[in-house]
């Protein structure tokens, strides 16, 4: 794992600087069905190609970022502050 | 005795005024400052350097560049050391490996004869019946296969680092086309590194290609050569891993020249492995630069010019050379240098090497048909090459035929990636070169390189190359003594695909990795399948190009630790430090059940600097917490203190800690040692998914120390020392106050992890060996004692006080823990709720109890198994034996039907069945009277 992932505030920076958090999730409303609870607790998409998903910038600036990144070559095309990722899908 | 020694013409990189000495297995060798281990053992005309892997074959030095497994030896105790590119040092001790009782002397040789009863991928098949056959056999084959000994008692003086370096443009490979690219890319401007695997650069060539070759590098400023250092790895985004002494460097380059060349591979034929059979480039390798002569007479065999050039070489050495034979039906224009040389054949091939233990022959198919034998006791094969593409591989190039090469080389390389010169199968060396500083100002420009030519596919069968003959096998993978005969046995069991045959033969998997059996792999694999090595591919190339040590791959021998501010005060108490989520704690100070009693009885002392420490402030600090806490925090008033629970979505445990509320919007949290870096990625995750801005979080663990003073004296200890009044109607349980400690401004909050009326105090870490002390001095009058992690785990058991990830796992919930009291289901939303909300639905599992056990029964061990009625039922999360009352007792994870006060149930202690009894209240204090008095 060597690609790097640009930081928004510190700039491209390898991959150990970071820690993965998963794909972007929508959270169901808490009167949720059981059914889409345990789809989101447990189930992902594992998306083969362009996936958004959380990193932490652990040995930079401290904060969570959202990244898009080609899961198949490990190109990290852009990256974000997090907006609101509740809202997204 | 140095008998092959040349006279001092060659031999450029000995210094003879300097002789050295050294052992091989006891055998004195001399050399001369300059030798390599496989240079000075050759001088003394010693041509058995290691037996193979599998069959015990007799080894020698055959490409005198690094590339082979021909020459591995234990060198001061490092296994596995490549003889032909170490340095030699007086007074080395060298050991040959994989051979007894010596190298020329094997009796495992006998396994030369055994390719039938163990025929590639045995292991796959036989030997499995009958029952227990392959644990027997596995030792002893284990023994006869093989490479060095890993020593047990590691040199820890022996230290390897790793550092970064960031740079324009690396270039690869110091040949012609490296360092024209080394050279242009630094003139236009780019900060360059030359990577090459030579002592220097343009060594084993003759003197004026020498010079030529490293000209362009030479006193270049923005230039760094790093001669002698192996680039072994190239991963995505242009990170290069190279070793360098004991140094891995981890490049970074914008773009990478790879200009890594081509190197020559032996020919497959029967006898291709003997001692004596040598590749041209290290045989001249061998004669120019350490002056040794690779044999007395010669046969050299070749498919190109490159041939002629050796044998001239060692002919002017003094080496008799009995013929050239020439495999090219025609040669263009006859070569001068082919005078004097004997006989020379053309249109002649080389069939075989024959001899037994070493070369005694070449065998070869004249261009009119007849076999015809030479006497030699040196035979070398020049012109057959293959691109050392490994790198260019790993980086995702795709390959197209060359025909000139004849083999596969790269193309395609991606954005970033530059190739040049004879990888790419550019023969000519100008031509070379020219490529190399188009390649250089393109990688400092990372403009796309012009298009290579595309020619691809056009490649003709190939014969299939010959099994056996007289001598032995043909090999096609020295490492893994893979032979032709596996291949055929392999591809006739349908192992067709080059991915699948390298995995069952595992040829190509051994030390050399490729190097010298890539293109004898694929080209044999072709043949047999009746296909073209174009239809076939190239198996997939990852790291290492070349072999490194692991210690070299660790890295530094040193971990990280955390300590505390009162470290030092521990070590002088006689503390056992133990590893504790990253920090450095004390165990005990002797005796941990004294030290709990102590707690019990009178008042203790203990440094839980090592808490995480969280400072949460912000209006929305409260939703936060709601959120992120299974309870209410909300609702707690100022100057209190709660206990808290974070779960995950599904609702399992993550952490616990207490939470005081320092204000209307100001908390401070604590949380399980070693766990605050995941709590405060955790809250902050929250915040920005859950879009809670308006809170600030500082993690204060490093910057503030703590001490629990607890027991029925720790009134009377503090009460002395502190501005705060201490009496229980003023500092009832679970309150907290700002106030000093001896003079330090302090946090002193009112909890009971232990079960005695206890504070723990929070202050600047500076200040730490102060309050310590003056703790201690204010508590001697009333016996206070120092108590360790052991004691405190003892004291909080009776307690029945749980340790997330100690007494829960990854499915235990408050259910499971019967801690519904600490989840607030009426709150309308909260991480974890819809988890628990089925949790509490389908109702626990198993639970966490109590367990006590009998007097004489022992304490067991953290994992032991509950069984009831035979059939296992849980497991005890933490065992230890109770100071108040000396029963062994402790904390399980049992089936819920089973969680009645008072059950009857088993713990298996070493396969013995002891009976316990099931508590569901804590074995000490259960109504909590002493830790509220």
């Amino acid at each position: 794992m060597s690609f790097r992932i640009p930081c928004p505030n510190c700039g491209p920076r390898p991959t150990g600087e970071f820690r993965f958090g998963g794909e972007t999730l929508r959270r169901p409303e808490s009167k949720a069905a059981d059914r889409d609870w345990v789809q989101y607790f447990y189930s992902r998409r594992n998306l083969a190609g362009e996936q958004t998903e959380w990193w932490y910038h652990k040995f930079g600036c401290r904060r969570w970022l959202i990244a898009s990144r080609d899961t198949i070559t490990n190109s990290v095309t852009a990256s974000r502050w997090p907006q609101h990722q509740s809202t997204e899908s | 005795m140095q008998p092959m020694r040349t006279g001092p013409r060659s031999g450029r990189l000995i210094n003879r005024q300097r002789p050295i000495g050294f052992t091989i297995d006891g055998h004195p060798i001399e050399g001369f400052a300059g030798d390599t281990i496989g240079s000075a053992i050759a001088a003394a005309g010693i041509r058995t350097i290691a037996r193979s892997f599998k069959y015990h074959r007799p080894r020698g030095l055959l490409c005198v560049a690094g590339r082979c497994p021909n020459c591995l030896v234990t060198a001061d105790g490092t296994p596995n050391v490549r003889a032909c590119t170490t340095p030699a040092r007086d007074g080395m001790v060298v050991r040959s490996q994989n051979a007894w009782p010596s190298v020329e002397m094997d009796v495992m040789s006998v396994l030369d004869g055994a390719e039938k009863v163990l025929p590639v991928g045995f292991y796959y098949r036989s030997m499995h019946k009958p029952k227990g056959f392959w644990e027997a056999a596995r030792p002893v084959l284990r023994r006869a296969g093989g490479l060095g000994s890993i020593n047990p008692d590691p040199d820890m003086s022996l230290d390897y680092v790793h550092r970064s370096r960031h740079m324009d443009v690396v270039v690869v490979g110091g040949g012609e086309s490296g360092t024209a690219a080394a050279a242009a890319a630094a003139a236009a401007g780019a900060k360059v590194i030359l990577v090459d695997d030579q002592p220097h650069i343009g060594a084993g060539r003759p003197p004026h290609e020498e010079r030529a070759i490293a000209a362009p590098v030479s006193g270049a400023q923005s230039i760094e050569v790093w001669s002698g250092s192996h680039a072994f790895g190239l991963y995505p985004d242009n990170l290069l891993t190279v070793l360098r002494g004991n140094e891995v460097m981890l490049v970074r380059a914008d773009s990478m020249v790879l200009a890594t060349g081509a190197h020559e591979v032996p020919f497959i034929l029967p006898g291709n492995d003997l001692p004596g059979v040598m590749l041209a480039s290290g045989a001249a390798r061998l004669l120019h630069m350490y002056g040794v002569l690779p044999g007395y007479r010669a046969v050299v065999a070749t498919l190109d010019q490159s041939g002629y050039d050796v044998a001239a070489d060692l002919a002017q050495a003094g080496v008799e050379i009995a013929a050239v034979l020439d495999a090219r039906a025609s040669v263009p224009a006859f070569p001068a240098t082919g005078r004097g040389l004997g006989l020379v054949e053309t249109g002649a091939t080389l069939v075989e090497a024959t001899g037994r233990g070493r070369v005694r022959g070449a065998l070869y198919r004249a261009s009119d048909g007849q076999i015809r034998e030479v006497r030699c006791d040196l035979l070398v094969m020049a012109g057959r090459l293959q691109p050392a593409a490994q790198l260019a591989l790993q980086a995702g190039c795709g390959t197209r035929y060359d025909s000139g090469v004849g083999a596969l080389v790269p193309c395609d390389p991606p954005a970033g990636i530059y190739l040049a010169g004879r990888l790419v199968g550019t023969a000519d060396p100008g031509m070379s070169a020219e490529e190399g500083r188009r390649r250089g100002v393109e990688a400092t420009l990372r403009a796309s390189p012009t298009s290579a030519n595309g020619m691809r596919g056009l490649c003709a069968p190939l014969m299939e190359p010959p099994m056996d003959g007289r001598s032995g096998k043909s090999f096609v993978c020295p490492c893994e003594d893979i032979t032709v005969g596996d291949m055929r046995r392999a591809t006739d069991e349908g192992f067709e695909d080059v991915q699948i045959l390298k995995r069952y033969t595992t040829a190509t998997m051994g030390p050399c990795q490729g190097g010298m059996c890539l293109r004898n792999f694929s080209e044999t694999t072709a043949a047999m399948t009746r296909s073209t090595v174009v239809q076939k591919g190239l198996i997939t190339m990852r790291p290492p190009a070349a072999p490194v040590p692991l210690g070299a791959m660790a890295g530094a021998g040193h971990m990280p630790v955390k300590t505390t501010p009162l470290h030092h005060r521990h070590i002088s108490l006689g503390g056992r430090m133990v590893d504790s989520g990253g920090w450095q704690r004390a165990h005990s100070y002797g005796d941990p059940q004294a030290e709990a009693m102590a707690v019990r009885e009178r008042v203790g002392i203990i440094d839980v600097s090592t808490l995480g420490k969280l400072d949460v402030r912000g209006d929305e600090a409260p939703r936060l917490l709601d959120f992120l806490y299974t309870n209410m925090m909300s609702n707690l008033k100022v100057g209190r203190v709660r206990y808290g629970v974070m779960c995950s979505e599904d609702g399992t445990a993550l952490d616990d800690g207490t939470v005081t509320r320092l204000g209307q919007d100001s908390y401070f949290l604590t949380t399980t040692t070693g766990n605050i870096e995941f709590v405060e990625q955790w809250c902050k995750w929250w915040m920005e998914s859950a879009g809670v801005a308006a809170v600030q979080l500082a993690d204060a663990t490093a910057g503030l120390a703590a001490v629990n003073v607890a027991g029925p004296l720790a009134r009377q200890t503090l009460g002395g020392i502190t501005t705060a009044d201490l009496s229980p109607g003023a500092f009832p349980y679970m309150r907290a106050a700002r106030a000093e400690v001896a003079g330090v401004p302090s946090l002193l909050m009112r909890i009971g992890f232990v079960g005695e009326t206890g504070w723990e105090v929070h202050f600047p870490a500076e200040y730490a060996d102060h309050v310590w002390n003056s703790i201690c001095e204010a508590g001697e009058e009333h016996g206070i004692r120092p108590f360790g992690l052991e004691a405190q785990r003892i004291l909080r058991l009776e307690k029945g006080h749980i340790i997330v990830n100690q007494d829960t796992d990854s499915i235990s919930t408050p259910v499971e823990l019967g801690m519904n009291w600490a989840v607030r289901m009426s709150k309308k939303d909260f991480v974890g709720r819809a988890g628990l909300r089925n949790a509490t639905r389908r109702g626990p599992r198993s639970r966490l109890v109590g367990f006590e056990m009998d007097l004489t029964s022992p304490v067991p061990p953290d994992g032991a198994a509950i069984v009831d009625d035979g059939t296992p039922v849980g497991r005890v999360t933490s065992g230890r034996r109770s100071p108040t009352s000396g029963l062994p007792f402790g904390l399980a994870m049992i089936a819920n039907r089973l969680a009645l006060e008072g059950r009857q149930v088993q713990v298996m202690v070493d396969s013995d069945l002891w009976s316990a009894t099931v508590r569901l209240t804590p074995m000490y204090d259960p109504k909590g009277e002493r830790l509220r008095s």
